[in-house]
């Protein structure tokens, strides 16, 4: 829900407000602020030049005011909650009530003035990521401007120059406003709607979290441990699934504001790079692909036909960032009985459950069944569940669900897909053919320890 | 070295007692046994025993047998000590000897010097002398007087014996009962830590883990097993030092409960002190009574004022709570007759008198000292424990809670969470200790109230 409130019955106004006063703020745009992680209904413009909206995953696009041919957009920097996932909140920093900020989206030859208030206890500024403009709106604090004060109102102009998928984020005290969250999607569309027009336009930002389990606040000194991989500041099972009607052309704006890059993969079609932050790919430039780097700093916008019906997995294909907070530090249990163990370990911790002999799935089992408690404001590892079982995932991972039938608009959840009869893989009950096994080679074996290896089902006897 | 503060005054007030051989005292019924019996019921419900014939051993010995077949409380263990404790029933005797030396004394109508000497060889040869010149200032009545004092003396000595046995027993109780309990915690982490290793070896035979690795977690359980042999000599030390007191052949019959009693639920209930109130110190009336027994001998009748030993003025109260406003008390007294001299002639005694109630004011100020010693002892060990009872493990307690549902999600091993509830159970054995220390700082205190502190080394 959008809500438009008066500036000084803003929630979480505490920091610096004094600083802030009303009539100084009197020939701003209203102050509009999101107190959900929902996706929220797509922003058609009422004035300015046309243009097909976005779809921010998890978020929503700013609305604007026009003032005499110039778009007014006010951003407040300042402290947030952000539920992560049902059962996970993180206490983040972002711009008007969310992290990430609002979607910006405007049209190419645009003129926007963007007011920027501070309500963190710090200073900050903002950066307009891959944006042709004059050197003084590039928002460098100490290089291209004074830093923004706690308190203090910034504006930035210029003109949107080039078309395409850019970011916003602090570049004062960057790697700690970052890391609590502070960043944002800017869309400039073309000025000719019909060019490179798509049935569903979506955008969403990566951001990484390393936050305690038990605790609520980012460890902002992280720098590649980080437990929580996260699209527009979500993770599974709390990402937005992408929805498109069978045949509708998809576009999927990717911006990656993390320490290390993603290879973003999609199930069931083809894409291509149609974009980047530098702006259009020429078309014979692009290659059918199924999964994309998108690199630190860099945007990619991915196009396809969502011609297959179904429930296809989109996620970074680092299969660490589709799991939440986990033990870096745990060994590997595999294949380790703890028969006459887990015993002992029972008379000093009563609730003591043997894990991990046979993988990591069987936690989630355990969890589902025994619902094992957390620490607080912890998300399981691995969590999910679909229609056939746990899905088992946390995240950077979602899903893109093509229907044969889908409203326009609509861009909430059609649920799970019913498989057509036949199409399911199914367990086979009859005789197996004999299958053939990797050659052995004829060397002798060096060590008992590689006789070890388990198969499923065969009791190891310790030895 | 238990017997010592009974004996030093004993040997002082016999000396008293033998250079005035009068009087016409006869044989008690039991040696004064039943004036300490009462004296030590002012003190604790136990009643000692002296066993003096076949049928009374086999008495006592049917109620040891009863006290030790069910699990031992405390008191329990003071009784069976009152009732079994060898050294104690030796000490009984001097009861007799005393009573003997008095009767025979009194008995002897005309002492000769010669046996006055054969009595007093020595250090004390000097005091022959003296005897010889203060025999003259006699009269029989008096001597009569002196000898009473002198019996009473002894009977205070064993009551204060009777009275150290059971604190000396109390202590030894607690001591035992915190080694068994320590030991029983220390077997957990000991079995803990051998299925750690042991899951380290199968973690290291699968291929999971390096030597490296393994052989961390089972050097740790060599250490474990090292400790517990510690822990189980220091329990097997502590428990014979209580067959020791309950004269028990050995530990075979003795059932121990499985935990210290309960640490107080606040510092309202802890006993309150007054450090400078003597009526309850036995040493200091044994000295005193030993005091005028030797005014009598010295013939000092003639009371010209009396000092206070500590020189008390109005003193502050010492009950009440910490932070209270201190209160005015009552002001305790602990005087002794100061005598006119007279002549020369009673120089010598007036030196005699005089260094006496110097010692005596010298033990009290002593006394009053060791009481608030032990008092502070026993206030502060109980801060300890209480801050171990209700801080320390409750934050253990929840650390490892917290852990428990790391380990759930997977965030830690099996490792850690079990060497944090390792060192849970370690922080537990600390508080066991800190609870022993507060229950024998009790008995200690106890025992300063009544007279010399234990000794500090345990039995």
């Amino acid at each position: 829900m959008v809500s438009r409130r008066a500036f000084l019955q803003f929630s979480g106004a505490a920091l610096a407000m004094s600083a802030v006063n009303k009539a100084a703020l009197a020939g701003l745009p209203e102050l509009v602020t999101i107190d959900n992680a929902d996706t929220q209904k797509l922003l058609y413009p009422e004035t300015g030049r046309p243009y097909h909206p976005v779809a921010t995953l998890n978020g929503w696009s700013l609305p604007w005011r026009m003032n005499n041919g110039v778009k007014e957009f006010h951003l407040v920097a300042e402290p947030v909650r952000r539920e992560m996932a049902p059962g996970m909140v993180a206490h983040l920093w972002g711009y008007n009530g969310q992290s990430p900020g609002p979607t910006i989206e405007v049209v190419e030859g645009d003129r926007v003035r963007i007011f920027v208030t501070n309500r963190l206890p710090e200073i900050t500024s903002i950066h307009w990521h891959g944006q042709r403009l004059p050197n003084g709106m590039d928002g460098v604090s100490g290089l291209t401007q004074p830093p923004i004060e706690p308190g203090k109102t910034y504006v930035y102009e210029f003109e949107a120059k080039r078309a395409g998928t850019f970011m916003y984020h602090p570049h004062a005290d960057e790697m700690t406003q970052v890391a609590m969250g502070m960043m944002g999607m800017w869309v400039t569309h073309p000025k000719n709607p019909n060019s490179m027009k798509v049935d569903r336009d979506y955008a969403f930002l990566m951001s990484a979290y390393d936050i305690d389990p038990g605790s609520y606040t980012p460890r902002t000194n992280t720098m590649l441990e980080f437990n929580l991989w996260a699209f527009n500041s979500r993770v599974f099972p709390g990402i937005a699934p992408f929805v498109a009607k069978q045949g509708e052309k998809v576009r999927i704006r990717i911006g990656n504001l993390t320490m290390t890059n993603h290879p973003i993969h999609l199930h069931g079609h083809e894409f291509e790079v149609a974009g980047t932050g530098g702006g259009w790919v020429p078309k014979a430039a692009r290659w059918p692909e199924v999964t994309t780097d998108v690199g630190v700093g860099q945007s990619r916008a991915i196009e396809f036909i969502a011609n297959e019906l179904g429930d296809w997995s989109f996620h970074c294909h680092k299969s660490h960032h589709t799991m939440n907070a986990m033990g870096h530090q745990v060994p590997n249990m595999i294949g380790v009985s703890q028969r006459g163990i887990a015993e002992q370990f029972g008379k000093l911790v009563p609730d003591y459950m043997q894990m991990g002999e046979t993988g990591m799935a069987e936690m989630v089992d355990m969890a589902e069944m025994m619902s094992m408690p957390l620490p607080e404001n912890t998300l399981p590892m691995m969590a999910g569940n679909g229609p056939f079982g746990a899905l088992a995932m946390g995240g950077m991972f979602t899903t893109l669900k093509v229907r044969k039938d889908l409203p326009k608009d609509f861009y909430g959840d059609p649920g799970f897909y019913q498989q057509p009869k036949g199409t399911s893989a199914y367990e086979w009950a009859g005789a197996l053919p004999e299958a053939p096994q990797a050659p052995v080679p004829a060397k002798e074996t060096p060590a008992a320890v590689e006789l070890q290896v388990k198969k499923p089902g065969h009791e190891h006897a310790g030895h | 070295m238990v017997w010592q503060p009974f004996v030093a005054p004993f040997r002082k007030a016999g000396l008293a007692a033998v250079v005035l051989l009068a009087g016409c005292a006869t044989f008690s019924h039991d040696a004064g046994f039943g004036e300490v019996q009462n004296t030590t019921q002012q003190y604790i419900r136990q009643k000692p025993v002296w066993v003096t014939t076949d049928a009374q051993k086999a008495q006592n010995d049917e109620q040891v047998q009863k006290l030790l077949s069910t699990s031992l409380s405390v008191e329990d263990a003071v009784q069976i000590a009152l009732l079994n404790n060898p050294r104690l029933q030796a000490d009984f005797y001097e009861l007799q000897k005393a009573e003997a030396s008095m009767v025979q004394a009194g008995r002897l109508p005309n002492p000769s010097f010669s046996m006055l000497y054969a009595r007093h060889d020595g250090d004390y040869s000097i005091e022959q002398k003296l005897s010889f010149n203060i025999m003259a200032l006699l009269i029989a009545p008096k001597a009569s007087e002196v000898e009473k004092r002198y019996f009473a003396a002894t009977k205070q000595a064993v009551t204060q014996r009777v009275l150290a046995v059971a604190n000396e027993t109390r202590r030894a109780y607690y001591d035992a009962l915190a080694a068994k309990q320590r030991l029983h915690y220390l077997e957990q982490v000991k079995g803990v830590s051998e299925a750690t290793s042991e899951l380290a070896r199968r973690m290291q035979a699968a291929g999971n883990w390096s030597a490296l690795d393994a052989a961390r977690e089972r050097a740790f359980y060599a250490d474990t097993k090292i400790e517990l042999g510690k822990a189980e000599h220091q329990q097997l030390v502590a428990q014979e030092a209580l067959v020791r007191l309950l004269g028990l052949p050995n530990a075979e019959k003795l059932q121990l409960p499985e935990r210290l009693p309960d640490l107080p639920a606040s510092q309202d209930s802890l006993k309150q002190v007054n450090p400078d109130d003597f009526s309850k110190r036995l040493d200091l009336q044994q000295m005193r009574a030993s005091t005028d027994a030797l005014a009598q001998s010295l013939g000092l009748t003639k009371t010209t004022r009396f000092i206070n030993v500590l020189e008390l003025g109005p003193v502050r109260s010492l009950d009440g709570r910490r932070g209270d406003p201190a209160k005015k008390g009552f002001e305790v007294r602990f005087e002794l007759p100061i005598f006119d001299w007279g002549t020369a002639r009673v120089k010598r005694a007036e030196a005699e008198y005089m260094q006496a109630v110097q010692q005596v004011s010298a033990a009290a100020v002593d006394a009053a000292s060791e009481v608030r010693t032990s008092y502070d002892l026993y206030r502060r060990n109980y801060m300890v424990a209480q801050q171990y009872r209700d801080e320390v493990l409750p934050l253990r307690e929840k650390m490892a809670q917290e852990n428990l549902l790391r380990f759930n999600g997977m965030l830690i091993s099996p490792f850690e969470l079990i060497a944090d509830a390792r060192s849970q159970v370690l922080s537990v054995v600390s508080y066991i200790d800190a609870l022993r220390d507060f229950w024998v700082a009790e008995t200690q205190l106890e025992q300063s109230l009544i007279g010399k502190p234990l000794n500090q080394e345990r039995n």
